[in-house]
C-alpha cells in the first residue's frame, strides 16, 4: 500500500513538475527594434566638442580636433554623425586607411539616415582617389549618388 | 741650531701643505661621495598613472553618492565655503567645488569655480560660480591611481616638489629647520650649540638642518661621533653648493625614514602617505601631514599605530608651530588639532588600489617607452580606468564567488576569478580584476591565466558560417546527429551535448542559443578548421593557435584579456580597435608626448556580424544564458555566450550590453573541477556588476542588406505576420528561403510538433 502511495506521490510531483516546465513563460515573438535615435546630438556636451574639434580642424591640429572627437565619441559612442567627423579628419590628414576604416563605421551606424551614408561614401571615393584607386573611388561616388 | 731651526720649519711647511692638499682631496673625495648619493637619488622619478578624468555635462548619468565617491578619490575636502582648488561643499542635491588647475593633453584647464546639480541619478545642471554661466562640459582632474618605479622591486613611492602639498612643507621647516631657506646647510647656531654640548660631555648632538639630516640619511649608521658630525657639516655646505634648496627638499622628502613595518624600512614622504593613510601625498590634509612630519623626530616612538597618544600629542604640537610660525590661522589650528589621526588600521599591500589595470598599463607602454625612462622620467600617463566600474567589478567578483562557495559547502578561498570590461565602441579597458584580492600585486589572470575558452569559441564558429550567407542563414537545418571525427595521429574525437542527448536537426540559431555542441562541431567541420581559426586571429588573436577539430568547441587556451578582444570585435559591429589601457602620455612639465588614437579595422561584413548578434540575444532571451533575467530585464536586448569546459573546470561568460563588453572567467588555480557550468559561475558575477552600472540597451542599427522575413521555425519556411508562431528573423537580403508554408493550415501532426517545440526548444 505504501509504495503506490508513494509512487502517485512521485508522479503528481513529476505532472506538477511537468505543468511548471508548461507554465513557464516562453518568450512571446520578438520584435526587431527601430534604428537608433537619431543624429545629430542633442547633447549640449557633443555640441560643443564638434564645435570645438571643428576650429582645431581649421587651425590644422589634426590631433587636438581628433581628441575632441574622441572624447564626444565616449559621451555618445554609437553616433554615426561623430564617427563621419573622425573620418573626414582623417582624410583631411592623409590617413586614407584610417578615413576608410573609419567612414565604413560610420555606415555600420547609420541606419536609414541615407544623407550621413552618402557623405561616407564620398569620403571613401576620395580616400580612394587619394589612394590611386580609380575604379574603387568611381564605385564608391556611385554608391554615394545611389543613397 | 739654526740649521735645525730651518729644517723643522721646512718641515712645518712641508706638513701644513700636505695637509691642506689631504684636506683637499678628502673634500673632493667628500665632494664626490655626496654628489654621487645625491644624483643617485635625484633623478629617478617614477612615471605617475591617472585614472580617466571624469566628464561632467548635463544630461550625464551620476548620482550624488557616484560625485562622492569620485571626490573621496580625488582627495578633495569639504570645506564651510569651497572657496580653494580641492575643495567643495554640498547643499541638498548641489554641489559646490573648486576644481584643481591640470595639464591635459589638449591643453591646461585652469582651477574652477563650479556649481553642480543633480536630479534622480543625472547630473541636471552645470554651472560657472559667481556670474552663474550654464557650461556645457568640464573634466574633473583626473585621480592618480599609482606609479611605475625605478628599480623593479624597490619599494619606494618617489614624489616631486610639486607634489607635496605646501602645508606638509610648512610644517616640516616650522619644527625641523626655520631657517633653511636662508642658511648654507649648517646653522651656525647649532654649530655653537653642538659644540657646547659635545665639550661639557653630554654626547654629540644639537639640532641639524634639513641638509644635515638628508645627508645622515645617505648613511646607514647612526654612530654619533664629532668626526661623523664634522664630515655631515662639511658634506651638507658641499650638497648646498651643488644644489638648490627645492632639489635638496626634494630629495629630503624622498629619503627620510618613516617607520617599520615588519623587516620592510618605510622611507620617504610618498610611501608613507599610503603606509599610514592609503592615498597618494598630493591628497593628505593638513593633519595628516603634520602627523607625517611630528614622527621624523622618533618614528617607533610616536608611531601612530603603536603609540596613538603620543603621535597625537606630537602632531598637535606640530600643528602649533605652523600656527607659529604663521602657516595656520588660529582657527585652522583649533580644528586640525580635533581632527582625528586618520590612519588606516592596516597598511595596504602595495600602493596601487589597482595593481591589474597598472601591468595593462606598463604593458602597453612597454611597446612604446624604454623601461628605464618609464621609470625615471615622471612621465604621466592618461589610462582610461573607470573607478566606478572597477569597483563594481571587484565587488561583484568577490561577493558571488563567496556566495557560490558558501551555496556549494567549497572551501572559503578556492574559487578564482577574473575579469576585464571595455567600452564596446572605443575598445578602452574600464576595469581590470586579476583576482579575488584586488590589491594582489602577483599573477593577473585576467592578462596571463590561458584558460580553454569551451563555448565562447561559437560565435567565431557561426559568424564564419553567417558570412557564407547563400549557404548559411539563422534558419539553415544543422545536423546535431552523433558524431565521430577521425583525425590522423589523433584519437577519435567524439563530442557530446551538455545534456548528453542528440537533438537531429536543428536550425542554426537554436545551435547557437542551446549551446549545441555536436552540431557546432559538424558545422565547424564543414566550414573548414583554418577557416575558423582564421577568423579567430581576425577578430583578435595576434597569436598561431593550432587548430583541432576540437577547436571548434574551444579547446584552445585564452587569457581573459585576449577573448575581450575577440568579442569587442563582434561588440563593435565587426570593426576591430586594440583594446587600449591609455589615452595619452605627458612629460613631467605637461608636454603631451603622445596619443594613443582611435583606430578602426574592418575585419567582417556588418551583416553577418549583425545576424550573429541577433542570435546572440537570444542566448540571452532564451537559451543557455536565460538565467541572466535574475539580474538584468530583458528590454536591455543583451547579447552574450556562456562558456563551459570539461569537468567543470572553466566557468566562462562573455557579453555586451549597448555601451560595455566584459568577460568574466571563473575556476581553480590549480585546474580542478569546480561544478560550474557558464551560466552557474561566470554569468553571475557578470549580471551582479553590469546591474550596478545601469547599462544601455543594446539596439542594434540595421546593415542595409539586411531584410526581415516571417518564418515558420517548425519548417524553418516562410511564413507570414500573425500565422501561428511565425517569428521575425534578419536574412541578408536574398538568402532568406524562397519557399512558404500555408498559414494556419496547420495539420494535426504539426500542431503537436509545433507544442512540443515550444515546450523544448
Amino acid at each position: 500500500m505504501m509504495i503506490p502511495l508513494r509512487r502517485a506521490a512521485a508522479m503528481a510531483a513529476l505532472l506538477f513538475l511537468a505543468g511548471c516546465s508548461v507554465l513557464q513563460p516562453v518568450p512571446g515573438p520578438r520584435t526587431l527594434p527601430s534604428t537608433l535615435p537619431s543624429t545629430p546630438s542633442e547633447n549640449t556636451a557633443v555640441v560643443a566638442l564638434l564645435q570645438k574639434s571643428r576650429s582645431q580642424s581649421a587651425a590644422g591640429q589634426w590631433e587636438a580636433a581628433s581628441a575632441s572627437l574622441e572624447r564626444a565619441l565616449r559621451i555618445e559612442p554609437r553616433n554615426p554623425a561623430l564617427w563621419q567627423k573622425l573620418a573626414r579628419v582623417r582624410l583631411d590628414q592623409g590617413d586614407y586607411p584610417q578615413a576608410e576604416n573609419l567612414a565604413a563605421k560610420s555606415n555600420s551606424l547609420a541606419g536609414s539616415d541615407q544623407r550621413l551614408r552618402a557623405e561616407n561614401w564620398r569620403i571613401i571615393g576620395q580616400s580612394r582617389s587619394k589612394r590611386g584607386d580609380r575604379a574603387g573611388a568611381k564605385a564608391a561616388f556611385e554608391r554615394a549618388e545611389g543613397e | 741650531m739654526a740649521r735645525r731651526h730651518k729644517n723643522r720649519w721646512k718641515f712645518l711647511a712641508v706638513f701644513v701643505l700636505a695637509a691642506l692638499l689631504l684636506a683637499a682631496a678628502g673634500t673632493r673625495y667628500l665632494d664626490l661621495a655626496v654628489r654621487e648619493r645625491f644624483e643617485g637619488k635625484r633623478f629617478a622619478i617614477p612615471s605617475q598613472v591617472y585614472a580617466r578624468a571624469l566628464e561632467l555635462y548635463p544630461g550625464r548619468k551620476l548620482s550624488t553618492s557616484e560625485m562622492g565617491a569620485e571626490l573621496a578619490l580625488l582627495g578633495y575636502h569639504e570645506t564651510s565655503d569651497a572657496r580653494e582648488p580641492g575643495t567643495y561643499r554640498w547643499r541638498g542635491a548641489s554641489l559646490e567645488m573648486v576644481t584643481r588647475p591640470v595639464a591635459f593633453g589638449d591643453g591646461r584647464q585652469e582651477a574652477m569655480a563650479l556649481r553642480v546639480e543633480f536630479s534622480g541619478s543625472r547630473l541636471s545642471g552645470l554651472f560657472q560660480r559667481g556670474d552663474g554661466k550654464p557650461l556645457d562640459l568640464m573634466r574633473l582632474d583626473p585621480p592618480l591611481i599609482g606609479g611605475i618605479y625605478p628599480g623593479k622591486n624597490e619599494d619606494r613611492v618617489l614624489v616631486k616638489l610639486d607634489q607635496v602639498p605646501q602645508h606638509v612643507i610648512d610644517a616640516l621647516i616650522a619644527v625641523e629647520d626655520r631657517r633653511f631657506y636662508t642658511h648654507y646647510g649648517v646653522d651656525p647656531r647649532g654649530i655653537a650649540r653642538a659644540i657646547v654640548a659635545t665639550a661639557s660631555g653630554d654626547g654629540v648632538q644639537g639640532a641639524s638642518t634639513l641638509t644635515q639630516q638628508l645627508v645622515k640619511n645617505f648613511y646607514l649608521t647612526a654612530d654619533r661621533t664629532l668626526r661623523r658630525k664634522l664630515t655631515e657639516m662639511v658634506m651638507a655646505l658641499l650638497l648646498e653648493v651643488h644644489y638648490s634648496k627645492q632639489e635638496i627638499l626634494e630629495t629630503y622628502f624622498n629619503e627620510v625614514y618613516l617607520g617599520q613595518d615588519g623587516n620592510r624600512a618605510i622611507h620617504g614622504f610618498g610611501l608613507a602617505s599610503y603606509f599610514f593613510f592609503d592615498k597618494p601625498l598630493e591628497r593628505i590634509g593638513v593633519a595628516e601631514g603634520a602627523l607625517l612630519v611630528g614622527m621624523l623626530k622618533g618614528p617607533s616612538q610616536y608611531s601612530p599605530r603603536t603609540q596613538p597618544k603620543r603621535a597625537l600629542e606630537r602632531r598637535n604640537l606640530v600643528l602649533a608651530q605652523m600656527a607659529q610660525t604663521g602657516s595656520l590661522s588660529e582657527e585652522q589650528l583649533r580644528s586640525e588639532q580635533a581632527a582625528p589621526l586618520g590612519v588606516v588600521s592596516r597598511p595596504p599591500r602595495g600602493t596601487s588600489p589597482y595593481p591589474a589595470f597598472l601591468q595593462l598599463v606598463h604593458r602597453q607602454l612597454q611597446r612604446d617607452y624604454r623601461d628605464e625612462d618609464l621609470r625615471s622620467e615622471g612621465l604621466r600617463i592618461f589610462t582610461t580606468l573607470d573607478p566606478q566600474v572597477q569597483r563594481a567589478a571587484e565587488r561583484a567578483l568577490n561577493s558571488r564567488l563567496t556566495l557560490l562557495e558558501e551555496s556549494r559547502n567549497m572551501k572559503s578561498g578556492l574559487l578564482q576569478g577574473a575579469l576585464v570590461v571595455t567600452g564596446t565602441q572605443n575598445a578602452e579597458v574600464q576595469a581590470v580584476v586579476g583576482g579575488r584580492d584586488p590589491r594582489f600585486e602577483g599573477f593577473n589572470r585576467a592578462l596571463d591565466a590561458q584558460r580553454p575558452i569551451g563555448s565562447l569559441v561559437k560565435p567565431v564558429v557561426y559568424l564564419t558560417a553567417l558570412q557564407q550567407s547563400q549557404r548559411y542563414t539563422l534558419v539553415t537545418r544543422l545536423d546535431d546527429s552523433p558524431l565521430v571525427v577521425t583525425q590522423p595521429g589523433l584519437d577519435d574525437w567524439e563530442p557530446k551535448n551538455n545534456d548528453k542527448e542528440y537533438h537531429g536537426e536543428v536550425p542554426l540559431r537554436r545551435a547557437l542559443i542551446n549551446s549545441y555542441n555536436v552540431a557546432t562541431a559538424r558545422l565547424g567541420l564543414a566550414l573548414g578548421i583554418p577557416k575558423v581559426m582564421e577568423n579567430l586571429r581576425r577578430l583578435g588573436i595576434d597569436r598561431d593557435l593550432p587548430g583541432y577539430a576540437s577547436s571548434m568547441l574551444g579547446s584552445n587556451a585564452l587569457s581573459p584579456i585576449e577573448v575581450t578582444q575577440v568579442y569587442q570585435t563582434l561588440a563593435s559591429g565587426g570593426f576591430r580597435t586594440p583594446l587600449s589601457a591609455i589615452r595619452e602620455v605627458l612629460s613631467a612639465t605637461g608636454e603631451p608626448l603622445q596619443r594613443y588614437p582611435l583606430k578602426v579595422e574592418q575585419e567582417s561584413e556588418g551583416a553577418p556580424v549583425y545576424l550573429l548578434t541577433h542570435a546572440l540575444q537570444d542566448v540571452v532571451r532564451e537559451g543557455t544564458a536565460r538565467s541572466l533575467a535574475e539580474f538584468l530585464p530583458a528590454e536591455l536586448a543583451v547579447a552574450g555566450k556562456t562558456g563551459t569546459t570539461d569537468d567543470y573546470r572553466d566557468s566562462w561568460f562573455a557579453g555586451f550590453t549597448g555601451d560595455r563588453l566584459a568577460v568574466v572567467w571563473v575556476g581553480r588555480d590549480d585546474n580542478e573541477s569546480t561544478g560550474l557550468s557558464g551560466a552557474s559561475g561566470a554569468l553571475g558575477v557578470w549580471g551582479e556588476m553590469m546591474a550596478g552600472l545601469d547599462p544601455e540597451p543594446l539596439i542594434l542599427p540595421e546593415p542595409e542588406n539586411i531584410e526581415r522575413v516571417w518564418i515558420d521555425p517548425a519548417s524553418g519556411l516562410r511564413s507570414k505576420e500573425g500565422c501561428r508562431d511565425a517569428m521575425e528573423l534578419p536574412f541578408i537580403v536574398g538568402s532568406a528561403p524562397t519557399e512558404s508554408v500555408p498559414c494556419g493550415s496547420e495539420s494535426v501532426g504539426r500542431k503537436i510538433k509545433g507544442l512540443f517545440e515550444r515546450m523544448f526548444r
